[in-house]
């Protein structure tokens, strides 16, 4: 379901942190590279991918439970198509193609002829349309710009859009597909567990269900059977990033997409022929959010010149452990890469580590230096605020730190306040902060991502609950060009129009920006190979994204 | 008969104040089930969708009061709902499908702490000076004041990775099926040993203790000297004379002791991946799965509550005193 690197997993695993730390770096002084065998019950080799935010697993296989078993969505059920963020391309998969209409109203799927569900039924269209009706039932507001979908013949899929909405290509592609002749009749879909999957997926036979372990063995009627190589997927239950992290150091698992702390030392350095790692820079943008309904953050020049005083290569070489890169003048993350607008770059004047610059701009702005060396607000208040993140994320907490020190040097007081989670989000929602490190949208197309920062549609007033545009920011010609681009679907437009959002941004400052968040994923190509890598990006190394089955079934046992 | 009746209706009392409690507290902590699961996602899932989500996984967003009488009555006629975070599995199934490996692990190391605990501070008390007194419960204290998670990497390093002696994770080797045959059998228990042993070592240097500091008092009671002077053997002196009123403290604390092992033991779960409640508690109050938190403390409240009242009825069998008074 979650392709970023998620919070629950930062929950979970900082609890015990620093005892991670030291089992990790004391399991690294061992030389023992000798790969412990697969479960030792002789069936094959199966794919073993370790879960480490569930203690224990729940027989539920509902895809449209938004807390079924890992891998539902991955190996037993597939969309239409899959969109990549590593390389920007996508992928057709149960589609072979589609077209969207003139007027963008009609958006039209053209099916893979011989696809079977894995009790032998065929794929057809039908099973489309119960699955966008169920979608819209269970979950009210899902797709609200899709109006109908219809089964026009077998093989074709013609959706009816309320309005012209091309983001909507993807969000509709990327539904999970289920058969209508299994849940057509279900009277309580959404609290139907469906403890014996139906999918068109490779891996769709669940077998041996236990309450910390289960396998998934390869489907009898798969419609790629030449890649359907390895002999099945087993999950294991986790409780935390520490016995994860542990049984990927002991090699016990094939596939490790959890966070490790000084991964190279722990864990590729004990096995440096078949240990590697790779961290896409794909995962949603990481901002330090200023509250713009504050006085001294109202001003667009104030918040250009405290980017300049902040060092973001410090920010992710120190606080970051060097697993990813700096945020560049697009303000956009690795997964829009295509997006990005080349004639931008060193244009920004803000999105770099300059302290003088910054003080000089703040001097302008009114923000001036006193005689104690620190700054006072144009009404002779000190120039002091809070920059709130969640105790748990002790990255993300020494990234406030950093930003912090930064901050000192020129005279601003910025005070790291860090408790649970909880409340720095419910702070974030009402508005109630003054600054904190937080997340941005990551879908295919940077449509939600800049809807979320600059458009008056998500701006709520503060003391109003809000999801996304926590830091409360407008402009209407932001409004018009996301409007403009929902509204076309022609691909030479869109990338126009999101070159002058990237300008507007640069232009308004409307959060800044720290760096793209890193995709966890680390493997041992001891047993299986083919796996994606920084040359071959064909897929990320996540086992929650829609790119998972790509490299599931890509695999294949090492010879 | 007449104590025991007063003493059920201190616990009902007692039950009733804390279930309010389950009620109210996770309700009085900021935000809910649904905005937390979005704020984890990070943009995944789309904020429009809230409403029909809190409908849909059965966010009660009534005023409290509202709520109260029917959660009463739910608890009462057994029904706990079903989970948020887990949905749609019943809170019933969730707690179950974990409980009986909190309940192994927990009195297995129970019962290992307490005898052993036990029968070394009665021999410390009895034979005072000795080696045995005066330095296994230094070092059993200093053992137990080990940062808890500390002690059981530890463990795990040098028994599971450095000599691979035991299993590093889970209650039993993946692949296996659940059976009563020896092989299933055997092996759940080279998965109980480490984890039970961490807990173990940390307990026992209390029980030992307050075992041989109480057993030091009744030593120099005058019916041991009486025993003594009748000639009776210095093992049933010990046993049956001394040690005997020595256990009634310990008693009191293998009730609490009971009650609280249905909660979990949060960090052994984590460090060895054993299934359980604990973490699955931890889970519930972040992820703020009012049913399966309201759940999980009912059951420890009712394990608490009815561990405490056998051990009143065990008082009243193993001390005449409290029948009389």
């Amino acid at each position: 379901m979650i392709s970023a690197r998620t919070r629950g997993r930062r929950f979970a695993g900082a609890l015990v942190a620093t005892a991670a730390a030291t089992t990790l770096l004391l399991a690294g002084c061992t030389a023992d590279t000798s790969s412990s065998s697969q479960g030792g019950d002789g069936s094959g080799t199966m794919l073993t991918i370790p879960r480490e935010d569930m203690g224990t697993f729940s027989r539920n296989f509902n895809p449209f439970s938004p807390n079924a078993a890992p891998m539902t969505q991955q190996a037993i059920y597939e969309s239409l198509l899959i969109y990549n963020p590593a390389d920007g391309s996508t992928v057709p998969w149960l589609a072979e193609s589609w077209e969207a209409s003139d007027d963008g109203l009609t958006l039209t799927f053209h099916l893979r002829d011989g696809v079977k569900w894995s009790d032998g039924e065929p794929f057809t269209a039908t099973d489309v349309a119960t699955t966008f009706a169920l979608q819209q039932q269970i979950v009210e507001g899902s797709f609200p710009y899709v109006e109908r979908v219809e089964a026009t013949d077998d093989l074709t899929a013609v959706f009816t859009l309320s309005e012209p909405f091309s983001p909507g290509l993807f969000e509709v592609g990327q539904q999970i597909i289920v058969p209508d002749h299994v849940w057509a009749d279900q009277a309580d879909p959404d609290r139907f567990e469906n403890p014996e999957p139906v999918g068109t997926g490779p891996y769709t036979e669940v077998s041996n269900f236990q309450t910390q372990s289960f396998d998934l063995l390869p489907n009898p009627n798969y419609w790629q059977p030449d890649k359907q190589q390895i002999a099945g997927v087993r999950m294991l239950a986790f409780a935390g990033n520490d016995g994860a992290n542990l049984a990927a150091i002991n090699g016990d698992v094939d596939w490790a997409p959890q966070f490790m702390p000084d991964i190279q030392t722990t864990y590729v350095d004990r096995d440096p022929e078949h240990r590697h790692y790779w961290f896409p820079p794909t995962g949603s943008m990481v901002n330090w959010q200023l509250n713009t309904t504050e006085e001294m953050f109202s001003d667009p020049e104030v918040r250009k010149a405290l980017s300049l005083a902040i060092d973001r290569e410090q920010i992710v070489d120190v606080g970051m452990a060097g697993y990813t890169i700096p945020a560049d003048c697009s303000g956009l993350s690795g997964s829009y890469e295509t997006w990005k607008d080349a004639s931008l770059d060193g244009e920004c004047g803000w999105i770099a580590f300059d302290p003088e610059e910054a003080g000089t701009m703040l001097d302008e702005a009114g923000y001036e230096l006193g005689s104690d060396g620190t700054r006072t607000t144009p009404d002779g208040e000190p120039f002091a605020f809070d920059i709130s993140v969640g105790s748990t994320s002790t990255d993300w907490l020494s990234v406030a730190n950093i930003i912090s020190q930064n901050l000192a040097d020129i005279g601003v007081t910025a005070t790291v306040n860090a408790p649970d989670w909880a409340a720095v989000t419910a702070g974030y929602e009402q508005g109630d902060f003054d600054s904190g490190i937080v997340w941005s949208d990551n879908a295919p197309t940077p449509y939600q991502y800049y809807r979320s920062l600059m458009s008056s549609e998500t701006l709520k007033p503060v003391g109003e609950q809000t999801f996304s545009n926590y830091h409360r920011f407008s402009d209407e010609k932001a409004d018009e060009l996301i409007d403009a681009f929902a509204a076309t679907s022609d691909e030479a437009e869109q990338h126009d129009i999101v070159n002058q959002l990237q300008q507007l941004y640069v232009d308004d400052a409307p959060v800044v920006p720290l760096f793209p968040g890193p995709e966890w994923g680390a493997y041992t190509d001891a047993r299986f190979t083919g796996w994606p890598t920084e040359d071959n990006p064909y897929a990320t190394l996540s086992t929650r994204s829609p790119t998972t089955v790509l490299v599931l079934t890509s695999l294949q046992p090492a010879a | 008969m007449r104590f025991i009746l007063r003493r059920l209706g201190f616990y009902l009392v007692a039950f009733w104040l804390s279930i309010t409690l389950n009620f109210l507290l996770p309700r009085l902590m900021p935000g809910d089930p649904v905005s937390r699961m979005l704020s984890r996602s990070q943009g995944q899932l789309d904020p429009s969708q809230i409403d029909s989500l809190r409908r849909l996984l059965g966010v009660d967003d009534r005023p409290w009061w509202e709520q109260y009488p029917e959660y009463l009555w739910r608890v009462l006629s057994g029904d706990l709902g079903i989970s948020i975070s887990r949905f749609p599995t019943p809170v019933t199934e969730v707690i179950g499908s974990q409980l009986p490996w909190t309940l192994l692990l927990g009195f297995t190391s129970l019962v290992i702490a307490v005898i052993i605990g036990n029968l070394l501070g009665i021999l410390a008390a009895w034979r005072r000076g000795s080696v045995l007194d005066s330095f296994v419960p230094p070092l059993l204290i200093f053992l137990g004041s080990f940062p808890y998670f500390w002690l059981a990497m530890g463990l795990l390093y040098v028994f599971g990775i450095g000599l691979g002696w035991a299993p590093l994770s889970h209650a039993f080797s993946v692949g296996l099926q659940p059976s009563f045959s020896g092989v299933f059998i055997s092996d759940v228990a080279a998965h109980l040993i480490m984890p039970a042993l961490s807990i173990v070592f940390v307990s026992i240097g209390g029980w030992m203790l307050a075992m041989r500091n109480t057993m030091i008092g009744t030593n120099s009671e005058d019916y041991i000297l009486m025993a003594e002077a009748k000639g009776l053997r210095p093992s049933r002196i010990m046993f049956a004379y001394a040690s005997r009123n020595a256990m009634l403290p310990a008693v009191t604390n293998i009730g609490m002791s009971i009650g609280f092992i249905v909660g979990g033991a949060l960090l052994t779960e984590v460090v060895f991946a054993y299934p359980g409640v604990g973490y699955q508690l931890m889970a519930a109050v972040q992820g703020l799965d009012y049913p399966l938190m309201q759940g999980m403390f009912l059951t420890i409240t009712g394990a608490v509550l009815l561990a405490n009242f056998l051990i009143d009825i065990i008082y009243v069998r193993l001390d005449p005193r409290v029948r009389v008074s």
